[in-house]
């Protein structure tokens, strides 16, 4: 196998394994620099989206927890993938609006302890909640092989040959694909409209922006919205690559924590970037390494901390 | 999420052992001057205060000790179903309580039989901790559980320790009754030299003979084994290993290790993971083509994975503790009565494990005629039997590991799934076809503790 197509491959596994870490990233990212609030039920969020996703694209058989016991033996809709692709990000979207309103707005001028101590609780809750439900068991959150939209015929499952990489599971790729859309809707969102400019304005001096009138806390409860719903979509999108479980909403938040911190705050840009050098150190790490591929991350993270403490793309805080 | 639910402190923990340890040596010296008897110890007539022993009360405490959370949870869970139904039945009568000879379906010894239960989280230090607590605060006589060998392997070390029996439910490691074995601890689980040893002959006749492959193994004592056991017994048959890669416990995204795998230029894969873990890379691997090039194989496996998998196991060749398939009184008693118990659920092959721990030492106290526990222990060593569905079997004496038939087994199409049936049976590799020699293979490194 040549160098070059090494190099694809570990690119190709670097941008997929970073793409679900840069999707919560991004809603995690956001929230705290906008809103300055430490949302560790962030990975809540991406728990409820992968069952929900779950429960819309396939019915499956529940043999343990509540539901099995109160006689709901098969659940799920069966409406297949794309339907979940865009249900599940408008409900997680409302969940995201009534978690701003009744757990984070409440708790906006507390520190930063009360915050976390509270989100960490809230993620219990939900994590628990789940487990009461469907159990503890795993399920398997298979995808149709293929989906029509439209005219058009995609596949979505299966591998896929490709020059110099070799065989991919093609599925990877539009995981890499839809990231890349969202990231640069909400880019655009947040750069180049009215209400991004507002939530930037905020960003720097919220204080300032009410006093020249605009009403600060709708932006707030959008931005909220927004970043909810991406950890949903994020979670029907990484729920097919692994089993599901209630415990994978803790799995995904410490590395997305990871990106944020690597990234900068409140840049989206930065989660990006953090995203793509994690994906990108843990699958070379695995190709040179494999034994110090899980430490890696964590010593990126050290070293970006250490030599900047705002992380890449982050700006330093300005002192009132 | 791995907690003990607690809340404590280090310091809290150290300061309640030694108030733990102060209380049982109290407890002890009240039983010395009491001339270590009075009977109410199960028929402890004449034998000294060893760990727990004599019971006190008129209940005996066995302390379950499986994984509740952590990439081995599910399998967990079943084993919990089996052994909670394992003590109904020796209280109560009822499963394969009513058909041995040794129990009576009235408690052990005239004891009624309680439970205390503990989430090793698959982590050796919590599960090591639960089951000091299990010893010293509730005074348990046996302890069962495993589903990762390093939390078997450092449960039993603490049990030899405390005197207190280990019935090794879900391990796999040739450590457990290799390098590591104790007196106190009993495997019926076969090993991953078993494992090599029925999978090998199968596997290189379906798929040729003279093939390479690659190794992809959990990073801790069970994978270790599994990896080394395979390559040992598959480069007899003439196979080549390319290479063999260590994964930390707990791998999500198996994605670039098996890219490696892909492009290693090997003709067959083998996937040395286990629990949630071996249905992440299983999954991974169908979904990345990697079976269009290779041939999969995953050593061991269970219905918790396979289910979790889905239609990735098809066709996939491995072996399984149990399975509700075999085709024989006692295994097809266990489904029966499990699924009447469990709203017609089918019990894995750990629950199978579980459930025959638990009896099995049940019967060898009967036997002995008393908890303690060097009798119990030479009740079981060398104890022939064939009442657990894995036809004629042998508790060894010199390593305390069954000898018995390995179930070698291949993964149904989605299409022909159903609940509780994911594979079909290939073979049940006989007894006499398999393992070692006291003194040789894993059983060479072992050295069992003391009795007493």
């Amino acid at each position: 196998m040549s160098i070059v197509s090494q190099l694809a491959t570990i690119l190709l596994n670097g941008l997929q394994q970073g793409a679900i870490y840069v999707l919560v990233a991004i809603g995690l990212s956001i929230i705290l620099g906008t809103l300055k609030f430490v949302n560790f039920a962030h990975g809540a969020l991406y728990l409820i989206g992968t069952y929900l996703g779950l429960l819309i694209t396939l019915t499956i058989r529940v043999s343990d927890g509540k539901l099995a016991e109160w006689g709901f033996g098969q659940v799920g809709l069966g409406w297949g993938f794309l339907p979940a692709l865009i249900i599940v990000p408008i409900i997680v979207f409302g969940v995201g609006l009534l978690m701003e309103r009744f757990v984070a707005r409440p708790f906006y001028d507390r520190p930063d302890t009360d915050q976390i101590l509270l989100t960490f609780g809230l993620a219990i809750v939900v994590q628990e909640a789940f487990k009461i439900l469907f159990g503890g068991q795993s399920y398997n959150f298979a995808r149709p092989a293929r989906t029509s939209l439209g005219p058009l015929e995609l596949q979505l499952s299966g591998p896929i040959s490709l020059p110099v990489v070799g065989t991919i599971g093609i599925w990877r790729l539009y995981v890499i694909a839809i990231t890349a859309v969202l990231v640069a809707l909400v880019y655009l969102l947040i750069e180049y409209t009215d209400f991004g400019l507002v939530v930037r304005a905020g960003t720097r001096d919220a204080e300032m922006v009410r006093l020249l009138g605009v009403k600060i806390t709708r932006p707030y409860l959008m931005v909220f919205g927004v970043g909810a719903a991406l950890a949903g979509i994020a979670g029907v999108v990484g729920g097919t690559l692994y089993a599901v479980n209630p415990n994978i909403g803790m799995d995904v938040l410490v590395p997305s924590f990871l990106v944020v911190v690597i990234g900068g705050v409140g840049s989206i840009r930065g989660a990006v970037v953090g995203g793509i050098l994690i994906g990108l150190t843990l699958s070379s790490l695995v190709a040179v390494a494999p034994q110090w591929s899980q430490v890696g991350i964590y010593v990126l993270a050290a070293i970006i901390l250490l030599t900047r403490p705002q992380g890449l793309l982050g700006s330093e805080e300005v002192a009132p | 999420m791995a907690n003990d639910g607690t809340g404590q402190t280090r310091r809290d923990v150290v300061k309640m052992t030694g108030a733990a340890g102060v209380a049982g040596i109290a407890g002890l010296t009240g039983c010395l001057s009491d001339g270590g008897g009075g009977g109410g110890g199960g028929n402890n007539g004449d034998y000294p205060a060893l760990g727990n022993f004599p019971v006190q009360g008129d209940k005996v405490t066995f302390g379950f000790n499986v994984p509740q959370s952590g990439p081995y949870a599910s399998e967990g869970k079943d084993e919990l179903r089996a052994y909670k139904l394992a003590v109904k039945h020796l209280n109560n009568g009822g499963g394969w309580v009513d058909n041995w000879e040794d129990l009576s379906g009235d408690g052990i010894l005239d004891k009624q039989v309680d439970y205390v239960t503990g989430d090793t989280g698959t982590d050796s230090d919590q599960a090591r901790k639960q089951a000091s607590r299990m010893i010293s605060r509730d005074n348990v006589m046996m302890i069962s559980g495993g589903s990762s060998s390093a939390v078997a392997i450092a449960v039993q070390g603490l049990c030899q320790q405390k005197k207190v029996m280990f019935m090794a439910c879900l391990t796999h490691s040739n450590d457990t009754t290799g390098k590591d074995c104790e007196r106190y601890g009993f495997r019926e689980m076969f090993n991953a030299y078993m494992t090599g040893q029925a999978l090998a002959p199968v596997v290189t006749k379906e798929y040729g003979k003279d093939l390479k492959f690659y190794q992809l193994y959990a990073d801790y004592s069970w994978g270790k084994t599994q990896q080394a056991s395979m390559k040992q017994f598959f480069e007899k048959e003439g196979w080549t290993q390319v290479n063999s890669v260590a994964t930390p416990l707990g791998t999500k995204d198996y994605n670039s290790y098996l890219s490696e795998a892909a492009n290693s230029g090997a003709d067959a894969l083998f996937l040395n993971h286990y629990g949630l873990d071996g249905a992440n890379s299983l999954k991974g691997a169908i979904q990345a083509g990697l079976d269009q090039n290779m041939e999969i194989v995953m050593p061991l496996y269970n219905r918790p994975m396979a289910q979790a998998a889905g239609g990735a196991i098809e066709g996939i060749y491995g072996t399984v503790a149990w399975d509700s398939q075999i085709d024989n009184e006692p295994s097809n008693s266990f489904t029966k009565f499990f699924g009447q118990e469990y709203n017609g659920r089918v019990p894995s092959g750990p629950a199978q494990l579980a459930y025959a721990q638990t009896l099995q030492y049940a019967a060898a106290a009967e036997r002995a005629g008393t908890f303690y526990p060097p009798e119990v222990i030479k009740q079981l060593e060398g104890h022939e039997y064939s009442n657990l569905g894995m036809e004629q079997e042998t508790m060894r004496k010199c390593d305390h590991q069954a000898q018995r038939a390995v179930p070698v087994v291949k993964g149904l199409p989605k299409s022909e799934q159903k609940s509780g049936k994911y594979f079909e049976i290939v073979q049940i590799t006989s007894r006499d076809k398999l393992g070692y020699e006291c003194g040789q293979g894993p059983a060479a490194e072992c050295d069992l503790g003391p009795y007493k």
